[in-house]
């Protein structure tokens, strides 16, 4: 479980996060979904420790990020805005190379690894070096390497990011796994039908703030209309010029 | 320590799969280092067989026949000199030519001042012992004459020269061949540049650039791992590169033994020893330099760039002891890069090494090195360096 509480981040005089909140319980796909450059990756890079905040607290199955951040990174698998992968190193390798990282023992790391694998249909490219892949590959490849230890908490920033619908389909697909299997899931978008689609509840994020909160039920009612985008826009002021 | 191991590893396997650059580092250590060597002995043998065998060349010989008697009898070789020989000198197919005017026996037999001259071009180093050589022979014509003629007047011949000089070298050729050897500590010190480089650019700014780095940082590690680790990496990196291009002039000298030039290349397995225990801490501080400026690096490109001043300024030490002609001084140890180099020098020449001239340069490098790779964990922990600097 994530529960983020009065977040804010302030680069100089820009302040891209003011006061976000929200909890993501475990077995729930919690979406944050808001326009391009709302404060998404920034408010996901302080729930993975990343980023200090200015204010607000982040607790990880009750751990404190600022007090214990190993802590909170030992529980939290992310996929993160950067998403680069080592060219020259097989699937494989890149994924055993974190593994080792979180210090699981090498028969763990393969059998977790095969996990993974099945999940995502990475199977026929364990060997290759990742030199090359498609976009939909490296993105495969960058999520099992960030679920290698099998976290109970799993943030994925923008996953469908420029995928084609097939990979997207499986995608959707392997986050529901995870969703069965009791995970707690953050997941951020910029796109309505792909949080409509997954969350269970979404919390809209525009100008560093959560706008609204609530499954996409309540948020239509909230917005007062029926069409799920149309609310979006109205939530998020994102008609008005924002990029 | 594990971690750091598992990011030492990975680095390793990572640098040595990158083919080309891996080939590029390897010729760049295997050969050039021994080609210069060789080029520099061939050049060297050059003169010395140049001076060895005494020939001067004369223009007008027929007009000097006492100069000629002296030469003979000083057993040189005497050649006439080709008719266009002022363009030949300029052009550096012969190094000097004495004219002798057509008057010369005549000023010689009646006392007067008999001019000759002596063509050359001394913007050609390769020229100067056979230049230097007609001089001295010019001088010593000279003195015999003079003394011959004080003799004949019933004068002692001493009475011409008060101070007579004596050349002794005191250079032995051991000695002699280090100052041409100035290129291996060069080398030496290069070589850890060339070998650590690729490998720190590649685990710090590569690793920004290909959005690699905020990944790994998202995984429970310690910065100081990382930093360790790469540098680890980075570092054994060097070493390799550095006992490879070592072991290259190793080979060059035994070859270059069997042509009876030892005493210009001595360079066998105890210099090599000698130089890598010098050189192995050098490269800790080199790799841990290049890993702190690359880490400042948006892009590889750029961290090259920086990491490229690194080299020029190190490489500037050995050039600025060398024209400097700065003495050896105990301060030296302490400075990095030209601790080593007078280390490096002492070994070449022979002398005696105390540890301390090995010891004091390597506390120097480690200290170095520590801060460097704990700036470099310091600053993986910098929002500014892992998400750019906005």
């Amino acid at each position: 479980m994530i529960a983020a509480e009065g977040l804010a981040k302030r680069f100089g005089a820009v302040e891209a996060v003011r006061g976000v909140s929200f909890t993501a319980p475990d077995g729930q796909v919690t979406g944050l979904l808001g326009p391009n450059g709302a404060g998404k990756t920034t408010t996901l890079r302080m729930v993975s420790t990343l980023l200090a905040p200015s204010a607000g607290t982040v607790k990880v199955d009750g751990i404190d990020a600022a007090g214990d951040p190993l802590g909170v990174r030992a529980r939290i698998g992310a996929l993160s805005d950067a998403r680069g992968l080592y060219a020259r190193l097989t699937v494989r390798e890149n994924i055993a190379y974190f593994g080792e990282l979180r210090g699981i023992a090498r028969p763990e790391i393969d059998a977790s690894i095969a996990r993974l694998a099945s999940l995502l249909e990475l199977e026929p490219l364990l060997d290759r070096r990742t030199e090359g892949f498609s976009q939909g590959e490296r993105m495969k490849v960058a999520i099992a390497r960030a679920l290698v230890h099998d976290p109970p908490n799993v943030i994925l920033d923008e996953p469908t990011n420029g995928l084609d619908v097939m990979t997207t389909r499986s995608l959707r697909e392997a986050v529901r796994r995870l969703r069965q299997d009791g995970k707690c899931v953050l997941f951020s978008s910029h796109v309505m039908q792909e949080v409509a689609a997954l969350c269970d509840e979404i919390v809209i994020v525009s100008h560093g703030t959560v706008a609204a909160r609530g499954t996409p039920e309540a948020i239509r009612a909230a917005a007062g209309c029926e069409d799920l985008e149309e609310a979006f826009v109205r939530l998020t002021g994102a008609g008005a010029g924002e990029g | 320590m594990r971690r750091t191991l598992a990011v030492f590893a990975k680095e390793i396997r990572d640098a040595l799969r990158d083919r080309r650059t891996a080939l590029m580092v390897l010729v760049a250590s295997v050969v050039t280092g021994p080609l210069t060597l060789v080029l520099v002995a061939q050049f060297v043998s050059g003169l010395e067989e140049r001076a060895s065998t005494l020939r001067v060349r004369l223009a007008g010989a027929a007009h000097a026949p006492a100069l000629v008697n002296f030469l003979k009898r000083a057993d040189v070789e005497i050649e006439e000199a080709p008719a266009d020989y002022a363009a030949r000198v300029k052009a550096g197919t012969l190094d000097a030519v004495i004219v002798v005017p057509p008057d010369f026996h005549e000023r010689w037999l009646a006392h007067e001042e008999t001019p000759v001259e002596l063509v050359f071009d001394d913007s050609r180093t390769e020229s100067s012992p056979a230049i230097r050589q007609s001089e001295r022979l010019l001088d010593a014509f000279n003195r015999e004459t003079a003394q011959l003629r004080l003799m004949a007047r019933g004068v002692s011949p001493s009475v011409n020269e008060t101070v007579k000089v004596e050349r002794v070298n005191a250079a032995t050729p051991r000695q002699r061949g280090a100052v041409l050897l100035f290129l291996i500590p060069m080398f030496a010190i290069l070589a850890p540049l060339l070998g650590g480089m690729t490998l720190a650019i590649d685990a710090t700014a590569g690793e920004r650039e290909r959005g690699s780095l905020e990944p790994l940082l998202a995984n429970p590690v310690p910065t100081a791992a990382f930093a360790f680790g790469k540098w680890l990496a980075a570092w054994t990196s060097a070493v390799a590169v550095t006992a490879v291009t070592l072991a290259g002039f190793v080979a060059a000298a035994a070859l270059y033994a069997e042509k009876k030039l030892p005493a210009l290349l001595q360079f066998g397995l105890p210099e090599y020893a000698r130089f890598v225990a010098i050189a192995v801490p050098l490269a800790a501080f080199t790799a841990a330099a290049q890993m702190l400026i690359s880490t400042y690096g948006r892009t590889y490109r750029e961290a090259q760039t920086y990491v490229s001043y690194l080299a020029t300024v190190v490489s500037f030490v050995p050039l600025a002891v060398m024209f400097s002609g700065a003495r050896e001084a105990p301060w030296q140890a302490a400075v990095p890069v030209l601790g080593q180099l007078m280390a490096l020098q002492r070994v070449l020449r022979g002398d005696s090494l105390p540890a301390w001239d090995v010891l004091v340069p390597a506390a120097v490098s480690a200290a170095l090195a520590v801060a460097a790779v704990a700036a470099v964990a310091r600053l993986l922990r910098d929002e500014r360096i892992v998400f750019g600097r906005s």
